[in-house]
């Protein structure tokens, strides 16, 4: 009865989603498509992070690799913008694959700090290979007014995103994936792959984020270096899942939506309060709430593993 | 790329990648503690460094005190720091998951970065005290590198002989060995936990002393620094603490060599494969370590 | 025949042991503390790597695959301090180790959780459970691979009397369905009640090998414990 209650509401909420730039302002279906992309984000960040407890902090790599990957196929060789968006995901799973082959063998800290380096270099190669990327000047897209089209894009990927995880933690692979969190050696003497489960977990998280990139390279029209790799991407992307609940379903969902309405409505104002604001969350969080909010309501009312 | 090396530009990149390489390792030797003792991955090492240098800087620029005067100043004000940081917040996930300290020092690291931004504006500073080169032979010294190599050298020697030679010092190298055993022969780990980090503070804060006067100072600075101390950790061997020094010269020397064949932009990508390499080849270090 | 043959270990903690271990029989290792015993069995189990020296399993070499191939060879192994996985339920940490359909393998869950009689508490969360109900879910979750080499690394280790006793009855039946055990023990009415043949390590060494009753008389073995 319950069930079908919340399916009922959910479908309603995406209904109402659906129909939302027709009566929305300009402003109103960009920010709903900020928030499309970040579900995206954090959703993505958790299947890797959350799941296996190997944090990834340069997960914007991704991002900016989809980003740049659409952006040059949009204005080098005319692609038209969903299959460059596509493209942008394909292109952040080979990344994901080429940086995840050497760094996922190492043990946990060590692969939190090598991805730590990610962010820096792939900014270095981007000002490097000026030609082709820009470099620091940028690379700007023709332009289109494609916003209502990307709102939709965007909340697909949303959707396939909470829909991966979702699928991921009810099943036993997902389980797998966790053990890697709860004790590696434990889970490799009862005959676990766990590099390869470490992998496919890490490539599956990366498609999301080159998607949203791409998309958003498309919907600004320009991008440059420190437009697509900041660490405010990771960071933030970090908080909301932290704060939602890292390693449930709809933790990163509900993560990206009250921290972005408090991020448009409170902080916006202050460009510089509200990183630091996210510095002090994410220590809050890990003091007091390391499940997050929906993690912590799973312990406390025995909710099911796929909330 | 064509590059035709002679035996004086060999000299003079072996020189240089010395002269930076026992500031690497002077810094990394403050993370090299945290971990070995703590057992913690200290991500807030940069903006630690970061914080030094702005020290430095306001002690010179608003009381115009002799910038090398100034740097046993922002040695003691962050030690300070570093105290407050672990009483209040580090000392928390010392037995928690490494998750959670890799998470929490994130965090700080993030609020000092962004704390920095709001305070001090990222308006580039910089202290020009010292400028120009001393010509040895055919060898030009930068006269504001050597003299940072030889406070480094100092200090990292002064570091050496505490650890080493003093009570607190073995405190410090048993917690580091065994916790519980320095438990059991009566030391407070706890303050040893304080005054570790603390003292990785200070050697961070002394770093960002000296860098002060060669490199522009802005918030982010010390981002890079924290991968590179992990690089020279990782080179020299985890719990490895002569290691991080020779590390530290491998790193500096590994640099300028790749900066003749490279742009300087490079460097970094070089400094990140070197690292990736390493840990694939040889995780315990390359001077042999703990693993964690 | 299982055969587990191994001579010259890693590490500087083991040097030089060989064992023999035949089908169907359990098998002590016992030897004072940092005598090279959790080594040994991280060498078969691939965690260490052997400095030299081989393992084979049935004719099959070990020593160089990873320890999640070793463990889909047949070595299942329980550890001296309890590793379940604590945010997964007890049935959970059964479920994880198998590939195969979900319904199989979680029917075979539930009856090796029943075996134990711990099937009421298939919904809770491994960390909420017991001392002894942990280490009940570690055992039988090292069944589910159906393993024909069993390493037991401290199984009666703060146990109570009533559980060591299902604990020593269950091996026995495994034993008797053709399965090896070779268990580490410091448990000495453990290992003389239920092993039979004994090693004995010292120092990295093996310095006696043979029936419980011999190996406690034997001089080498009471000078490892005692000294002269």
């Amino acid at each position: 009865m319950k069930r079908v209650a919340l399916g009922a509401a959910l479908l309603a909420v995406l209904a109402a989603l659906a129909m939302y730039p027709a009566y929305g302002t300009g402003y109103g279906t960009r920010a709903v498509l900020q928030v499309f992309m970040w579900v995206a984000l954090a959703g993505s960040w958790n299947i890797i992070s959350g799941l296996t407890g190997y944090v990834s902090f340069g997960h914007v790599a991704f991002f900016g690799a989809g980003a740049y990957t659409a952006g040059i196929l949009i204005a080098g060789s005319g692609w038209s913008w969903p299959v460059a968006a596509v493209a942008g995901g394909v292109a952040a799973a080979l990344l994901a694959l080429g940086i995840g082959g050497p760094c996922l063998r190492l043990k946990g800290p060590y692969f939190a700090i090598a991805m730590l380096g990610l962010n820096e270099v792939l900014r270095a190669l981007v000002s490097y290979f000026e030609r082709l990327t820009g470099g620091g000047n940028g690379l700007s897209l023709p332009t289109l007014d494609a916003t209502v089209p990307i709102y939709y894009a965007m909340g697909l990927t949303a959707i396939a995103v909470t829909l991966a995880a979702r699928l991921i933690i009810g099943s036993r692979f997902g389980l797998r994936l966790m053990t890697i969190r709860e004790d590696e050696v434990a889970a490799e003497a009862m005959g676990i792959p766990t590099f390869r489960h470490k992998l496919l977990a890490f490539l599956l998280s990366a498609i999301g984020p080159g998607i949203a990139g791409a998309l958003t390279a498309r919907d600004q029209g320009y991008i440059e270096p420190l437009s697509v790799f900041p660490l405010a991407t990771t960071i933030t992307m970090i908080v909301m899942t932290l704060f939602g609940g890292k390693g449930t379903v709809w933790g990163p969902v509900l993560g990206a939506v009250v921290l972005f309405v408090a991020q448009e409505f409170v902080w916006a104002r202050y460009p510089y309060i509200h990183p630091l604001l996210f510095g002090a969350i994410i220590i809050a969080v890990v003091l007091a709430m390391p499940r997050g909010v929906l993690g912590l309501l799973q312990l406390k009312y025995r909710l099911p593993r796929t909330i | 790329m064509n590059v035709v090396l002679t035996p004086t530009m060999v000299g003079q990149v072996v020189i240089s990648g010395i002269l930076s390489g026992v500031l690497y390792g002077m810094v990394a030797l403050g993370l090299a503690l945290i971990f070995g003792v703590m057992r913690i991955i200290n991500v807030a090492h940069g903006p630690l460094l970061m914080l030094g240098a702005y020290s430095t800087f306001f002690l010179y620029s608003t009381w115009g005190l002799n910038p090398y005067l100034t740097v046993p100043i922002s040695m003691a004000v962050l030690f300070g720091v570093g105290l407050l940081l672990e009483r209040t917040l580090v000392f928390r996930v010392v037995d928690a998951p490494e998750l959670s300290s890799l998470l929490l020092t994130f965090g700080i690291s993030i609020a000092l970065v962004n704390a920095a931004q709001l305070a001090f504006t990222s308006d580039l500073r910089s202290v020009e005290y010292v400028t120009g080169s001393w010509i040895v032979g055919p060898f030009a010294l930068s006269k504001s590198r050597t003299i940072a190599f030889a406070f480094a050298g100092v200090l990292t020697a002064a570091a050496f002989l505490f650890l080493g030679y003093t009570r607190l010092g073995k405190a410090i190298r048993a917690t580091s060995q065994s916790r519980d055993v320095a438990m059991v022969c009566g030391i407070d780990v706890g303050a040893i936990h304080r005054l570790t980090f603390g003292l990785a503070s200070a050697l961070a804060a002394a770093g960002g002393a000296l860098i002060a006067m060669i490199v522009a100072i802005q918030p982010e600075m010390g981002q890079i620094w924290t991968f590179k101390s992990f690089l020279v950790i990782v080179l020299g061997g985890a719990g490895n603490y002569p290691g991080a020094l020779l590390g530290g010269m491998l790193l500096g020397l590994v640099e300028q060599l790749a900066s003749l064949f490279l742009t300087t932009q490079l460097s970094e990508v070089v400094a990140y494969v070197l690292l990736v390499l390493v840990l694939l080849v040889r995780p315990t270090g390359l001077l042999g370590g703990r693993q964690t | 025949m299982v055969d587990v043959h191994k001579h010259f270990g890693g590490v500087r903690a083991v040097s030089g042991v060989s064992l023999t271990l035949e089908r169907g029989r359990i098998y002590g290792l016992i030897g004072p503390n940092g005598s090279g015993k959790t080594t040994l069995f991280n060498c078969i189990t691939g965690v260490e790597r052997l400095d030299s020296g081989r393992v084979l399993l049935d004719g099959a070499r070990l020593d160089h695959l990873k320890p999640y191939q070793i463990a889909r060879r047949g070595v299942g192994r329980t550890f001296q301090i309890i590793r379940v996985f604590p945010e997964l339920t007890a049935l959970e940490n059964l479920l994880v180790v198998t590939t195969g359909p979900r319904d199989a393998a979680e029917a075979r869950a539930r009856e090796l959780l029943g075996f134990v009689k711990l099937e009421r508490l298939a919904g809770e969360y491994a960390g909420n459970l017991s001392f002894g109900q942990q280490k009940l879910v570690e055992f039988v979750r090292m069944l589910m691979r159906d393993p024909s080499l069993i390493l037991l690394d401290e199984p009666a280790a703060g146990v109570n009397r009533t559980l060591l006793n299902d604990l020593l009855e269950a091996v026995r039946r495994l034993r008797d369905q053709g399965r090896t055990v070779l268990l580490v023990e410091h448990d000495m009415k453990v290992v003389m009640g239920l092993c039979e043949t004994v090693f004995v390590l010292d120092h990295g060494e093996k310095i006696a090998e043979g029936l419980p009753g011999v190996i406690q008389t034997d001089e080498r073995v009471i000078e490892a414990y005692f000294g002269r």
